[in-house]
């Protein structure tokens, strides 16, 4: 059974926004809803980092627990979805989600919501897999086409990571090993290939 | 007197209970489709769990490249 999750390596993170935009494109994502953003950290400061940030389909979700309406179900992929024709965009969620993954869409004047958006993984929803339905509800349905989320497989730096956990922490493991965790790990070679320090260890090229 | 206070004690302790987390959680939305159901992979979940296991391994250069200190 897979467990799909992101990972997002704030060591190679450019700030780019092309995983946001991949989202929004991949998906027609309305104005005003942004299902992946970029937050940075001691922004213009030297050393300042950034994580791209979606939901992290939890594998204990507070949205899920909180709901009211019982509208969030989870995957035998465990991704976390849920059923926009039983959402009432109570909000409850967004309190919950501790990394502000739940949107509503401006639905009227005075503030009025809509009914809750988030990240699917790119994994549909409650619809016939790729209906005219599920594409207007929730999205592209990438999981099904083999595919993994656009947002990693546009990610020109290869710093948000897609799919199953063992499989993307194994990846990281890698990287973090070939590029070393000390004071050496700082611009392109540390990014892209191995570090001074590191290409220093026998049998491992510059 | 004694039993009051030994009644409010235990009241005041079970607070420090813990409400199991892990209870199944009811979903009352729609059922949704095997993400292998389609024609793409007609039910098969191994072929559909390799295929995005090796779509996942091609986000590691260092294999591509051949970079990479421990494989």
């Amino acid at each position: 059974m897979a467990r799909m999750k992101f990972i997002c390596d704030a060591e190679r993170c450019i700030e780019c926004n092309g995983c946001a935009t991949a989202c929004k494109q991949e998906h027609e994502v309305p104005w005003g809803v942004n299902r992946r953003r970029l937050v940075t950290v001691n922004d213009g400061v030297p050393g300042e980092r950034s994580i791209s940030v979606a939901c992290m389909h939890c594998t204990d979700a507070p949205c899920m627990a909180v709901c009211p309406v019982d509208c969030f179900y989870r995957t035998e992929d465990q991704v976390v979805l849920h059923d926009k024709d039983l959402c009432i965009g109570c909000g409850y969620c967004f309190y919950a989600c501790p990394f502000g993954a739940p949107q509503f869409p401006q639905a009227g004047a005075f503030g009025l919501r809509g009914k809750m958006d988030k990240c699917t993984y790119c994994a549909g929803g409650p619809e016939e897999n790729h209906s005219v339905e599920e594409f207007r509800k929730y999205g592209r349905n990438r999981l099904a086409e083999g595919k993994l989320p656009a947002c990693a497989e546009m990610c020109s730096t290869k710093a948000l990571l897609a799919g199953d956990a063992p499989v993307i922490t194994t990846i990281y493991k890698t990287r973090v090993l070939t590029r070393g965790t000390g004071d050496e790990i700082w611009g392109w070679a540390m990014a892209y290939k191995v570090s001074a320090k590191a290409s220093a260890h026998a049998g491992v090229k510059s | 007197m004694r039993a009051l206070v030994a009644a409010a004690a235990a009241l005041a302790l079970a607070s420090c209970g813990e409400i199991p987390q892990d209870a199944a959680k009811p979903y009352a939305g729609k059922d949704d489709t095997k993400a292998y159901a389609g024609d793409m992979f007609k039910g098969d979940k191994a072929k559909y769990e390799q295929t995005l296991a090796k779509r996942a391994e091609y986000q590691n250069e260092y294999v591509r490249t051949g970079d990479a200190k421990v494989k």
